[in-house]
């Protein structure tokens, strides 16, 4: 087969397809794994900066030190080479699958997030999200409640008191706003009319008086706090919480899979702060540039446009993310009932008062 | 044909989870493959264009459900004791009798092509004309099965209501004094 037939073997719609389809995964796993290293990073020094201390900056390789950075990496290569310890009496199927779930459903989220619009390259239209679901969000739902699995096996399987505990813990509390979660997301399904996410953010514009959070208030709020407690963090931490627990449902974990949980978490963080800016803030619109005026103003290369807008949508996540860690480290942690008091007495109620006034002044809006 | 082959890899690999469901000593094992189960089932109907329905069966199914069922079997916490007391005499008969039965009911209904729902009246494309997934199970339910609807909240309610009620503390009880 000579040159040119490879090539046009390559312009076929198919070859297209899977093309664009590998390039899309490799993008979004590499992103996505990028984002546990920095966060570590930033969970040490950002707390430091707001303390009035320094955080790590001594590991250095060949005195750079690069403010810290390359301690991520040494965390990283120390618990690669601890030594892997398995609880006798555990169960090894569970145990050995607690970690996998955890990072399984984080990355899965990962792929119906759009960070662009529709491409045409090739006379072939493709979408800039690793799968184009019509029922976007459902599926997000869906896959975030297979995270409660994580934490239930992990616990379960460490055939250890403590760890036990924290899991049922942190697994009730996981499903207990696995609830107001999806009620704060129905009124969004109520005004834009549409599952899929691509069609959301398009529908929002590119000027923030028409974007998500001005639109549904109280959905954005109700979500940014179940954001909080469905990755167990901030201060709905108890599960973790190192005086409380000892370490809660990884008591028995060390080494990679201790990583592992923590690879889970913080991609999980990333993918909810990605969902949030996509639904709330416009996604991978840029404020105040509509797409056709970008497209002109980068000389109307389409996909110039779409790497400004995966790069505006990561800004908008990287924001979201740094609340996760200024909240942290302002908050003081929840007691379980306060926690379940205040997600099922309080952040149900007020879901479905504001799915109510929703969908009773979006009636009221069709009958003008 | 790489439609058929996803089809025949993802039912081969439900019946292994189902024997791995049926077979394993320890019950949150079964329940996590039954989670497995329920997945691939997922996976099913979204290859058959039905993403709501998969979607739906991720979430509620497999994502609430199986872990209720967890949390039961992990209070009830049965050592192999406990699962003795629980063994049905002649479990293996009536595995078999059952699988019988399955087995000609489903291929009864296939050869002579009355399956319900196969040519029925939402195929795919009627269904994507109508304004996709969601909005035509949503008419549907709310207009032609508005009764089966309401009936079952009304159900669901009934039976939330009476597990309040059973899982109480009987007042007497507690003043033993």
């Amino acid at each position: 087969m000579g040159l040119d037939e490879l090539l046009a073997l390559l312009k076929t719609d198919t070859a297209i397809e899977i093309i664009a389809a590998v390039i899309k995964i490799l993008v979004v796993l590499v992103v996505c794994l990028q984002v546990p290293p920095v966060m570590v990073w930033i969970e040490r020094r950002a707390p430091a900066m707001m303390q009035r201390r320094k955080g790590p900056n001594r590991v250095g390789i060949f005195q750079w030190r690069l403010y810290g950075l390359i301690q991520s990496l040494a965390d990283t290569v120390k618990l690669v080479f601890k030594q892997e310890v398995v609880p006798r009496g555990a169960n090894k199927v569970a145990y050995h699958l607690a970690p996998i779930f955890g990072v399984f459903t984080a990355l899965l989220i990962a792929c119906a997030i759009p960070f662009g619009n529709d491409l045409v390259i090739f006379g072939q239209k493709i979408g800039l999200s690793v799968v184009r679901l019509d029922v976007g969000f459902l599926f997000i739902l869906a896959i975030s409640s297979l995270a409660v699995y994580t934490v239930t096996l992990a616990g379960w399987s460490s055939n250890s008191k403590y760890a036990l505990l924290g899991s049922l813990r942190a697994s009730a509390q996981m499903i207990s706003y696995e609830i107001p979660l999806g009620m704060s997301l129905v009124p969004i399904v109520v005004i834009f009319g549409t599952l899929d996410l691509n069609q959301i953010v398009v529908s929002q514009g590119a000027y923030p008086w028409a974007w998500g959070v001005v639109r549904a208030p109280v959905s954005f709020l109700l979500f940014l706090i179940c954001m909080f407690a469905e990755t167990n963090r901030a201060p709905f931490d108890l599960a973790e919480g190192e005086s409380e627990l000892v370490a809660g449902f990884h008591t028995e974990y060390n080494s990679a899979k201790f990583a592992a949980f923590f690879l889970g978490e913080y991609v999980s963080m990333f993918v909810l702060s990605c969902l949030a800016s996509t639904i709330f803030f416009g996604g991978w619109q840029a404020p105040f540039i509509p797409y056709d005026t970008l497209v002109k103003l980068v000389g109307g290369y389409n996909w110039i446009a779409a790497i400004i807008g995966f790069t505006v949508l990561i800004l908008k996540a990287s924001f979201f993310m740094w609340v996760y860690v200024w909240v942290r480290w302002t908050l003081p942690r929840f007691r379980y009932d306060q926690l379940m008091g205040l997600g099922w007495k309080f952040m149900l109620p007020v879901g479905l008062v504001n799915l109510l006034v929703t969908a009773l002044v979006m009636a009221a809006l069709e009958f003008h | 044909m790489s439609q058929e082959l996803m089809f025949y890899a993802t039912a081969f690999l439900i019946t292994v989870c189902s024997v791995m469901v049926v077979t394993n000593r320890n019950p949150v094992v079964s329940a996590i493959y039954l989670v497995g189960d329920l997945f691939l089932l997922a996976a099913v109907f979204a290859s058959l264009d039905a993403h709501f329905v998969a979607a739906i069966q991720v979430l509620v199914y497999a994502g609430a459900i199986v872990v209720l069922f967890m949390f039961v079997i992990m209070l009830l916490n049965l050592g192999p004791e406990g699962k003795a007391h629980l063994r049905i005499p002649a479990p293996e008969l009536a595995v078999l009798v059952l699988t019988i039965i399955g087995f000609t009911t489903i291929g009864t209904l296939l050869l002579t092509g009355q399956a319900p729902g196969v040519g029925g009246e939402w195929s795919p494309e009627a269904i994507q004309t109508n304004g996709g997934n969601t909005f035509t199970i949503a008419m549907v339910l709310f207009t032609k099965f508005i009764w089966p609807f309401e009936i079952s909240s009304i159900l669901i309610l009934l039976a939330v209501i009476a597990a309040i009620v059973i899982a109480k503390k009987d007042k007497k009880q507690v003043v033993h004094d």
